[in-house]
C-alpha cells in the first residue's frame, strides 16, 4: 500500500529537514520514494535547496513553479497529480508553517480522500522551542488552525524539540511534557520523537517517560545546516570575548 | 534565561517591543514581510500600535510624526523600500528625531532580487537621503547580535537625538537561531527627559512651550547654527559609539574584513584555516557608522600582517573605508559578489592562499 505522509507545522519547527530525513530513510529501505516540497510561504531556507542531494537518492522531487529561482510568486505545479497517480512506496510532502502554510493541501482535498483507509498520516512537526508554538494552548490552537486550513485531519504529532546546534536531552524532555499534554487533551497520538542519534538515545534512557507519548524514535542527520555555522553567539559564553567598545 | 528558536525579523521585532517600541508603521516587502506579520499580532497584545501604511514614503513620515511625541517608533524596509523612505529619514535626521529604522538589504540597484545582499552600504553610511546627516548604523552578524544591539538602539537614538538604522542582510531576517530574549524595558515618554517632544499643549499654557518640530531653517544663519548642532552630536556619537571585534588578529599575517553574514562566513574562514596552520584573522565593524577606522588601522596595520582581505555581498563598497583607515600601508585585496551569492567559506579560503602564493 502506498504510504503517504503530510508534513505540517509551526514555521521553523523542522519539517524540511524531517522531510527528507523521512524520504532518505525510505529510499535506503529500497522504497519507492516521491518527496513533495509544497512550502508556498518561504523562499528562504527550503528543501529544494537541498534538490541535488535528493535526486542523487533516487527519490522524485517536486518543487514550486519558480522554487529558487529568485522568484516570489510560487506555484503549485501540475506534478504534485503524480503522488496521487503514480504508483509510489512512500510519498512525502514537506508544506509550508502555520495554518498559512497548510493551506497548500486544501486544493488536493478530493485526492487525499481517495487514499485507502490508513494510508495517510497527517503529522504536525511541533518544537516548543519556538515562541509561537511555546505553550499548550498555542500547539492546540495552531493544530485546529491548520486542520481548518488544510481540510486534513491531523493523525498525529512528532516531537521534534531542538535548538539547532545547542540542543540537549532537556529539549526533548520538555517536548515530551507538554507534547504529551496536548495528546491527552486533544487525544492526537504522539507517533515520533526525533532527534540526532546521540541525543535521542540519551533522552531514550532516561527513566520515567511513558513510551506511548513517544512513539517511533527517529534518529535523523541534519542536511539543511549551513556550513558558517560554527560561531554561535547565542550562549552568554561564546559570545564574542573580543568585543570591543570604544 | 530560556533559549528559543527565532526567525531574525521575529527576533528583532520582539526585541523592539521589549525595548519599548509602541509604534510600527511599514510596508510589506521581501525579505522583510515577516518583521510587519509578527509586529501585527504584537502591538496590539502589548497596547501599541501597528499600522500598515499605503507606502513606505507614508510609513517614514508617520515615523517622523510619532517620533515627534517622544513614543519609541520603529520601522522597517528592504531595500527598495528603503530608497522610497529616504527623504523621510533625512527629515527626522534633520529635526533631530529618535527612530530606528530597520533595512534587510537584498540585490540591487532598483528592483533587484528578493536575495540577500549588502549592497546598501553606500545608502546607510554616506548619505541616501539629502543634506549633511548621518545615522548611528549598526550591522548585526547574528540573530542575538541583532537582539542585544535593538535593546540599546532607542537609548543611543534618543541620547544624540538622531536615528538609529539597522544594515542588516537579508540572511540575518530570514535564518533561524536559538536566543537569549531579554525582559521588557518599562518605558514611558518622561516630558521632563523629552522637554523637544510634542507631549500635550492647551489654551492657557505657556506658548513658549508649544512644540514645533521641524527641519526648515529659512536664513542662513539659523540653518548654520542648526547643522552646528548636529554636526556636535555626530562628533559625539563618534568619539563614544564605535564598536567593532578582532578576531585572533593578534597574531594574524593575513586580515579578513567584513560586516554583517559575512563576517560570520570569515570567522568560519579563520577557525578552519588557523587549524591548517596559517595565521589567519577577522576584523568586523559592528558600527558602520561611525566608522571604527583607527581600530581597523591597530589591527591590520600590525608589523606582521602581509596582507588585507575584504569581503563583501556588493561590488566593494565598505572596501573605500578599509582603505582610508589602512591608509596605504598594507595591500588589500576585494572578494566579492553582487548577484546577492553568498561567499562561501571555500571561496574566501582559496583567495587567501592566492594572496599568500603570490607574495
Amino acid at each position: 500500500m502506498k504510504k503517504m505522509m503530510v508534513l505540517i507545522g509551526n514555521y521553523g519547527s523542522g519539517k524540511s529537514e524531517l522531510a527528507l530525513n523521512f524520504a532518505f530513510q525510505a529510499a535506503e529501505r529500497g522504497e519507492r520514494t516521491e518527496l513533495l516540497d509544497l512550502d508556498m510561504v518561504n523562499t528562504y531556507f527550503r528543501l529544494t535547496e537541498r534538490g541535488k542531494q535528493v535526486e542523487m537518492k533516487e527519490i522524485r522531487l517536486v518543487s514550486p513553479n519558480f522554487a529558487n529561482s529568485g522568484i516570489e510568486t510560487l506555484s503549485l505545479p501540475a506534478e504534485v497529480a503524480s503522488a496521487f497517480a503514480m504508483d509510489w512506496d512512500t510519498v512525502i510532502f514537506d508544506v509550508g508553517g502555520d495554518a498559512v502554510g497548510s493551506t497548500a493541501l486544501g486544493r488536493y482535498y478530493q485526492d487525499f480522500m481517495q487514499l485507502e483507509e490508513g494510508a495517510l498520516q497527517v503529522l504536525n512537526v511541533v518544537n516548543i522551542r519556538r515562541p509561537l508554538a511555546g505553550s499548550v494552548e498555542r500547539i492546540i490552537h495552531l493544530q485546529e488552525e491548520m486542520q481548518i486550513h488544510s481540510r486534513l485531519k491531523i493523525t498525529g504529532m512528532i516531537n521534534n524539540t531542538n535548538l539547532a546546534e545547542v540542543t540537549t536531552t532537556q529539549e526533548l524532555h520538555d517536548g515530551y511534557e507538554m507534547i504529551k499534554e496536548v495528546s491527552i487533551k486533544t487525544g492526537v497520538p504522539v507517533l515520533y520523537t526525533a532527534g540526532k542519534k546521540d541525543l535521542l538515545e540519551k533522552f531514550l534512557a532516561e527513566e520515567g517517560h511513558d513510551p506511548q507519548y513517544i512513539g517511533t524514535p527517529l534518529p535523523i542527520d541534519i542536511y539543511m545546516r549551513r556550513d558558517w555555522n560554527s560561531w554561535i553567539s547565542s550562549l552568554p559564553e561564546k559570545r564574542p570575548q573580543q568585543l570591543q567598545y570604544l | 534565561m530560556a533559549l528559543t528558536l527565532m526567525k531574525g525579523s521575529e527576533a528583532i521585532a520582539e526585541a523592539a517591543i521589549r525595548a519599548g517600541a509602541r509604534f510600527f508603521f511599514g510596508y510589506p516587502i521581501t525579505p522583510q514581510t515577516e518583521i510587519p506579520e509578527y509586529m501585527s499580532e504584537r502591538m496590539p497584545e502589548v497596547g501599541g500600535c501597528f499600522l500598515q501604511a499605503e507606502s513606505e514614503v507614508a510609513a517614514i513620515n508617520m515615523v517622523y510624526g510619532a517620533a515627534g511625541t517622544g513614543a519609541r517608533v520603529i520601522t522597517s524596509s528592504s531595500s527598495p523600500g528603503v530608497s522610497l523612505k529616504q527623504e523621510g529619514i533625512s527629515y527626522c535626521a534633520g529635526a533631530q528625531l529618535p527612530c530606528v529604522i530597520l533595512n534587510v538589504m537584498r540585490g540591487g540597484p532598483g528592483l533587484g532580487n528578493i536575495q540577500a545582499s549588502q549592497g546598501d552600504y553606500f545608502q546607510g553610511v554616506k548619505g541616501g537621503g539629502n543634506g549633511d546627516y548621518h545615522l548611528l548604523t549598526y550591522a548585526p552578524s547574528s540573530v542575538q547580535e541583532a537582539i542585544d544591539i535593538m535593546m540599546f538602539a532607542f537609548d543611543k537614538a534618543e541620547k544624540y537625538r538622531m536615528p538609529v538604522l539597522f544594515l542588516a542582510d537579508g540572511i540575518i531576517a530570514q535564518m533561524m537561531e536559538p536566543v537569549e530574549m531579554p525582559e521588557m524595558v518599562d518605558y514611558k515618554v518622561d516630558p521632563e527627559k523629552k522637554p523637544w517632544a510634542c507631549t500635550g499643549w492647551k489654551p492657557g499654557d505657556d506658548p513658549a512651550k508649544r512644540g514645533v518640530i521641524n527641519s526648515i531653517f529659512i536664513d542662513t544663519e539659523s540653518l548654520s547654527e542648526h547643522n552646528e548642532v548636529l554636526q556636535e552630536q555626530y562628533r559625539l556619537a563618534k568619539a563614544n559609539e564605535q564598536m567593532w571585534e578582532c578576531y585572533k588578529t593578534e597574531d594574524a599575517e593575513f586580515i579578513i574584513t567584513a560586516f554583517g553574514t559575512v563576517a560570520r562566513i570569515g570567522k568560519t574562514v579563520v577557525d578552519q584555516m588557523r587549524a591548517e596552520g596559517h595565521k589567519v584573522g577577522l576584523f568586523r565593524p559592528i558600527t558602520v557608522w561611525p566608522y571604527p577606522y583607527d581600530a581597523l588601522k591597530a589591527a591590520c596595520c600590525a608589523p606582521q600582517v602581509k596582507g588585507i582581505l575584504d569581503v563583501e555581498v556588493n561590488e566593494g563598497q565598505m572596501l573605500e573605508d578599509v582603505k582610508l583607515a589602512v591608509e596605504g600601508q598594507k595591500p588589500i585585496e576585494f572578494f566579492g559578489h553582487f548577484g546577492s551569492q553568498f561567499p562561501t567559506t571555500g571561496e574566501i579560503r582559496n583567495k587567501i592562499l592566492e594572496m599568500k602564493e603570490a607574495m
